[in-house]
């Protein structure tokens, strides 16, 4: 680091990048596989992250390690550890515990001198290119990257706190995880777990099908002659159809009950009791997942140009069509991606590479590849895999899937089940390590 | 003539060589290295530069003919493996640019 980068970190006033910071940029002891950040890029500028969770957390990395210390970069976060939704199913059928699936910013700290700012956003000016936080503080930038995940609609019935406590969505890690684990350990056998699906896009495409089978398989063993109703807002199953119908009509047979096309008027949490298009249902433990939008700071920030509700951006630099200077990665941006946290690190990847080109004058790559990749387990030993290719589609200027490079496991495996945690630790490491 | 267009293509290509040979991927010139965005799809399960030590098979440092033919050869594969769904994703030259980057990786 030389002067002019110390200067032009401490002048960040009040970002939070922090003597200690600064030292153990220098000092930092790096693994020989894990990266270094260059000192000789010859490319500078300052970028804030507001958010870190899988897309924010890559793109910090990324932005050091390909941009040099002369990149500074800021990471805004409110919480302290990152809990991963990936796996999270897994907490449900008692396999993985909350607390491992916690990712801490430490070492984007350490490793790569990224500054950690704990705090909330309140504002984004796009014109100033500043960001104030709620205490006040102001962040000034070159390039601000908002990566702040999904937020729900409210469900009508579940506008309190604790009608939400009693009806959980479990759909973000975290204290939701645990309050449904404890749900179905409180269930007798003989008892009924509904579950509700909302329609495209939401987080995670085979996640809320992986559930049912996780769940389905833990009441068979656990709870029997209990049943798992699942009530999807889509026309059919929307990923990895053979592996999960397979699961619901074989595996889990007389278990899971598939119900497509169902949508939900609203849930009475007093009375247990789902107002659906198809009925009334009542149920002893209800998961519904309500409909997804982009993270609050979005449309706070009037950046929720696509449908009120996700932020749009050109996939070349995920630069926001609306504002120039911001750009929008991961779950709250509106692409032709699906919206899960393995494509959200290589959005990220793309990204930090656009904005370290575009810092050195330089254009963006014209043609990226993202990859997205996921296990599904199918019981407590043996998972499935989606996995797919999207290209750069200049006509359209999106990115398009890869004809013949999508697909599905054949079969769900003992050795799948086996690679998905190898997958998990190499996935959060690129991430988070 | 020739011999001139020969000597400016030798410079023009003297940062990207400058940018291999550093160790740990230090790049001096602003243009990224060819191929390394394109090789960070596998970094979310190979490691940073194809560096796994804790994942799926180590990338970096093997021959770029290895990878190259590794790769088009998973394209064949029937029923496709993950691995080999994902090699389908590339064009030829593309996989080319993978390979080469990470076989300079150490």
């Amino acid at each position: 680091m030389n002067r002019r980068d110390f200067f032009r970190l401490a002048s960040m006033a009040g970002a939070g990048v922090s003597a200690a910071g600064l030292s153990s940029l220098v000092r930092a002891a790096t693994p020989a596989q894990l990266g270094t950040v260059p000192s000789n890029t010859g490319i500078s500028g300052r970028v804030v992250v507001i958010g870190g969770g899988m897309a924010g957390a890559t793109v910090a990395k990324y932005l050091r390690l390909w941009g040099g210390t002369g990149v500074a970069v800021t990471l805004v976060e409110r919480e302290t550890t990152y809990a991963s939704n990936i796996l999270s199913n897994l907490v449900l059928n008692g396999q993985r515990t909350m607390t491992s699936l916690q990712f801490g910013y430490t070492n984007l700290a350490a490793r790569y001198g990224v500054g950690l700012v704990k705090g909330d956003v309140a504002s984004i000016d796009p014109v100033s290119h500043s960001v104030t936080l709620t205490d006040g503080r102001k962040l000034v930038y070159d390039r601000l990257v908002v990566a702040p995940g999904i937020d729900f609609d409210t469900i009508p019935g579940l506008e309190t706190a604790a009608a939400q406590a009693k009806v959980p969505h479990a759909w973000k890690a975290g204290t939701q995880t645990t309050v449904l684990r404890n749900q179905l350990l409180a269930m007798k056998p003989g008892g009924v777990f509904a579950m509700t699906i909302p329609a495209k896009p939401y987080r995670c495409p085979p996640g809320p099908y992986e559930r049912a089978c996780v769940v389905a398989d833990w009441l068979k063993k656990n709870r029997p002659g209990s049943k798992v109703i699942v009530l999807d807002a889509n026309p059919g199953i929307t990923a990895e159809p053979l592996a999960f119908a397979n699961a619901f009509n074989v595996v889990h047979k007389g278990v899971v009950e598939y119900r497509p096309g169902v949508t939900i008027n609203s849930i009475d949490a007093s009375t247990m009791t789902l107002n659906t298009s198809a009925g009334n249902l009542a149920a002893n433990v209800i998961n519904a997942i309500p409909a997804h939008r982009a993270g609050k700071v979005i449309s706070d920030n009037k950046l929720a140009n696509v449908g009120g509700r996700w932020a749009g951006v050109d996939v070349l630099t995920y630069q926001s069509t609306v504002a120039p200077g911001v750009h929008i990665i991961g779950d709250a941006a509106a692409t032709t991606q699906p919206k899960a946290g393995h494509i959200a690190n290589q959005e990220a990847k793309i990204c930090a590479d656009a904005i370290v080109r575009l810092l050195a004058g330089l254009s963006p790559d014209p043609s990226p590849i993202t990859n997205s990749a996921c296990y599904s387990p199918i019981t407590s030993d043996t998972a499935s895999w989606l996995t797919a290719v999207f290209a750069y589609d200049p006509v359209s200027g999106s990115m398009q899937p890869v004809p013949g490079a999508s697909g599905e496991a054949s079969a769900r495996s003992q050795d799948n089940y086996k690679e998905m945690f190898k997958w998990f630790n190499t996935l959060m490491e690129d991430s988070f390590a | 003539m020739n011999r001139k267009v020969t000597r400016l293509r030798a410079l023009l290509w003297l940062p990207v060589a400058l940018a291999c040979t550093c160790a740990n991927a230090q790049t001096t010139a602003a243009t990224p290295p060819a191929g390394r965005l394109l090789a960070s799809n596998c970094f979310q399960c190979h490691g940073y530069n194809g560096k796994s030590s804790i994942g799926f098979e180590r990338l970096a440092g093997e021959s770029s003919s290895e990878i190259y033919n590794e790769l088009r050869e998973m394209r064949t594969k029937v029923p496709p493996e993950m691995m080999d769904l994902h090699a389908r994703g590339y064009t030829d030259a593309q996989i080319r640019l993978i390979a080469d980057y990470l076989s300079k990786q150490r």
